[in-house]
């Protein structure tokens, strides 16, 4: 049963990520009301690199596992209207290593993926726009790009 | 034995003659002789290396019990992996093998002495082992079973905490407060506690609540926030 396998690697990934993972990030899995875990929603959060205007903001993402995973990637998706020339309207990022054509491979962890998303943050690619607003802004007004970005990253201030 | 028997009655009593004539083939022995003192001839030499298994499968004269034990013998005293040379085929008059098997019996019963002795001195030797070995570990345990006792009541665990600079790992009992770790942090990190908190799965550690508290496992990893920032 492949949801077996997605569930055996994810209490793996969950295992690893709890002995070690990289400083301010956060990865864990769903906690229901009654106490029970659900391994196929994890809750994370991707701190801004320091030294860049997304320094400061811990934003929270949200990964949804298949039970086809790891063949397929998870979808990762920020809150609703995030600012980022590549994050859909929608919140889902638009990152090659999650695109299950081209490329996502199975043996990619969690840990990789956040380090991914971080990077993306900085460093978007303009090749690949995922929404207008991000996007035009990126291309056309640097300026008003980067107070959009510093904007955010206070909306989302460190939760401890 | 009873071969032996009859052939004499056979051969003395009647006058029917034997189907065999052992008489006939008694002079081949020598033959037999001449054979083994071949071997100890100079063409021979470079395969008589060790006498002693040459002696011993002289003595056996094919009995495949006591060639064993021989054997047994021979390995512990040699490392050769060689067996001895098979016994040569023995066309011998009964009467002499009689005596023959006597003697036999006899070295039989001394190699089985020697095995069992031997036997008996591995076995001391075991043992004398065994109390050197003991004696060493009896005090270890007497040692053991208190700790043991304490940490079963208390229970350690392993967190490593993982700041800008690092990890490092402390080792606390499950059921001590975070605060003590916290403090004990700080003081190595030199660094003033009421500015430290610690984290865990994106949650602030209450600093009273404790690793058993929060179901942590050995080696899982906390980080350390600064208040300030």
């Amino acid at each position: 049963m492949s949801g077996g396998i997605a569930r055996g690697r994810l209490a793996e990934e969950r295992k690893a990520w709890r002995k070690n993972h990289p400083h301010g990030f956060v990865a864990k899995p769903e906690t229901l009301p009654d106490g029970t875990v659900n391994l196929m929603i994890w809750h994370c959060t991707i701190p801004g690199k320091q030294g860049t205007d997304w320094e400061g903001g811990y934003f929270p993402l949200t990964l949804h596992f298949s039970e086809d995973y790891p063949s397929k990637p998870p979808k990762c998706k920020f809150p609703q209207g995030f600012f980022h020339p590549n994050v859909y309207p929608s919140g889902t990022v638009c990152l090659s290593i999650l695109n299950e054509d081209s490329g996502w491979r199975p043996a990619i962890t969690v840990k990789q993926i956040l380090v991914g998303i971080q990077d993306l943050l900085d460093q978007p690619n303009p090749a690949d726009p995922a929404q207008t607003d991000g996007y035009h802004l990126f291309i056309q007004d640097p300026t008003e790009y980067k107070r959009r970005v510093r904007l955010q990253a206070k909306q989302y201030p460190a939760l401890v | 034995m009873a071969t032996v028997g009859e052939v004499e009655t056979a051969a003395g009593g009647e006058d029917l003659e034997p189907l065999f004539d052992y008489k006939r083939v008694q002079p081949r022995i020598t033959f037999r002789f001449d054979d083994s003192d071949l071997e100890k001839a100079d063409i021979f030499k470079h395969c008589n290396k060790r006498p002693r298994v040459d002696a011993a499968a002289a003595e056996e004269e094919g009995k495949p019990g006591e060639k064993a034990a021989a054997a047994k013998v021979l390995d512990v005293d040699e490392e050769d992996w060689l067996l001895p040379p098979p016994p040569k085929a023995v066309f011998r008059p009964t009467a002499e093998e009689n005596s023959a098997m006597r003697e036999l019996r006899l070295k039989k019963q001394e190699l089985a002495k020697i095995a069992e002795s031997a036997h008996s001195m591995f076995q001391e030797f075991d043992e004398s082992a065994n109390k050197e070995v003991g004696k060493p570990s009896e005090p270890i345990i007497l040692d053991e079973e208190p700790e043991l006792q304490v940490e079963k009541a208390r229970e350690k665990i392993v967190i490593s905490i993982q700041d800008k600079d690092g990890q490092q790992q402390f080792r606390i009992y499950k059921d001590e407060k975070f605060d003590k770790l916290l403090k004990a942090y700080a003081k190595k990190a030199k660094l003033n506690p009421s500015v430290l908190s610690f984290v865990f799965d994106g949650e602030k550690i209450n600093p009273s609540s404790t690793p058993k508290d929060l179901d942590l496992e050995d080696d899982d990893m906390i980080e350390v926030r600064h208040k300030g920032r």
